[in-house]
């Protein structure tokens, strides 16, 4: 069983132990463009990215920094740069970094995709090093096809990539936004992936809040304050000089 | 999110604390969860050390909860990066202001998130 928390002898509430199953479980299971194989692959690659954080970290610049040995077999050369530099050094990717990306052979839809996974793995790690316990294995991948499904509201919304507007989605994936008629842009980010923007909720909701709990900022029933929640959220977002 | 927590509460929270740790930001055990927060971003060493001085000051609870969010909105920050969004159209008549309060021009994804002209 994945994620027991209660054996960890840290009192973690349900809601995390439940949040970090079902992603675990997605992780195992095919995308939407990459098989199951490759995503546990992109996974390890996540993790590996930790043994060159500093140096990516403090080169001059990132296209310098020497990439470490690579763990997977199935992934090319350009995709697991892409996995080490959005996992240690976010604030310096750039459009010209992402298009260079896309000349080279990667799909805009692959890389939506795993950039789902690699912050979800990320996130799901970080949440372990924050309470003190060790990192989860990676689960075993589930045999399967991609479903290769591309939303066809896709547009250039002012992202690198293209993002599906609320009115634009496609019938199957109309309940990505909560039934909303708009969505920030972190939330949409995602959507040329439709079933991560699920993903993402799912683990945002259970990690920080629920969109109910968003609107309350006086009478929050949390350990924190909501001034504590947001104050945390703010330092990691400086810390990772993000300027969103 | 925090400044509108501010200002609901009338807790007079100083922002600039965000950016500046030697600024009081008045939040209970701010401190504590600012550098809690910055170290396991960091990977620092000390963070047995600082966690357990969260939860001497939040308990193990609000630890978790503080280790959840930064979880969280590690994952966020390299969503947004990664994909290159701009800010939001609703956020930009706040941003201005904001942005010269926190003097945050100089973070390296300004320029994807925020299309200075």
């Amino acid at each position: 069983m994945y994620f027991d928390y209660q054996n960890t002898g840290v009192g973690v509430p349900d809601r995390f132990a439940d949040a970090h199953q079902r992603a675990w479980t997605r992780l195992a299971s095919p995308g939407m463009w990459w098989t199951s194989a490759e995503k546990i692959d992109i996974a390890a690659e996540t993790r590996n990215a930790e043994n060159v954080r500093d140096e990516y970290r403090n080169s001059l610049s990132p296209s310098m920094a020497d990439p470490p040995q690579k763990v997977s077999l199935t992934l090319d050369e350009s995709i697991v740069e892409a996995i080490y530099r959005i996992t240690t050094d976010p604030a310096r990717l750039s459009r010209d970094w992402f298009n260079t990306l896309i000349e080279r052979g990667v799909k805009d839809t692959h890389y939506v995709e795993l950039v789902s996974v690699v912050t979800t793995v990320l996130s799901i790690d970080d949440f372990h090093r924050g309470i003190g316990i060790e990192l989860e294995d990676l689960p075993t991948p589930i045999k399967g096809d991609p479903l290769r499904r591309r939303p066809t509201g896709a547009r250039d919304e002012g992202s690198w990539v293209n993002t599906v507007p609320p009115a634009q989605l496609d019938p199957v994936d109309d309940d990505i936004y909560g039934g909303r008629d708009s969505a920030p842009n972190v939330i949409r980010a995602l959507s040329l992936v439709p079933p991560e923007v699920r993903a993402l909720e799912d683990m945002h909701e259970a990690q920080y809040l629920t969109y109910a709990e968003m609107g309350e900022f006086v009478n929050l029933d949390r350990s924190l304050s909501r001034a504590q929640i947001e104050f945390v959220a703010a330092k990691v977002s400086v810390a990772n000089e993000c300027f969103y | 999110m925090l400044r509108a927590s501010s200002k609901l509460n009338k807790s007079g929270i100083d922002i600039k604390a965000v950016v500046d740790g030697n600024v009081d930001s008045m939040i209970p055990a701010g401190p504590s969860l600012a550098s809690f927060a910055e170290a396991l971003v960091s990977r620092n060493s000390n963070l047995e050390r600082l966690r357990s001085n969260l939860v001497d000051e939040v308990g193990e609870q609000g630890m978790i909860e503080a280790a959840g969010t930064a979880a969280n909105f590690q994952r966020m920050v390299r969503i947004a990066d990664a994909i290159g969004i701009p800010l939001d159209d609703r956020s930009l008549s706040a941003a201005d202001a904001l942005i010269e309060e926190l003097d945050i021009k100089t973070f390296h994804s300004a320029s994807n998130t925020y299309r200075f002209d």
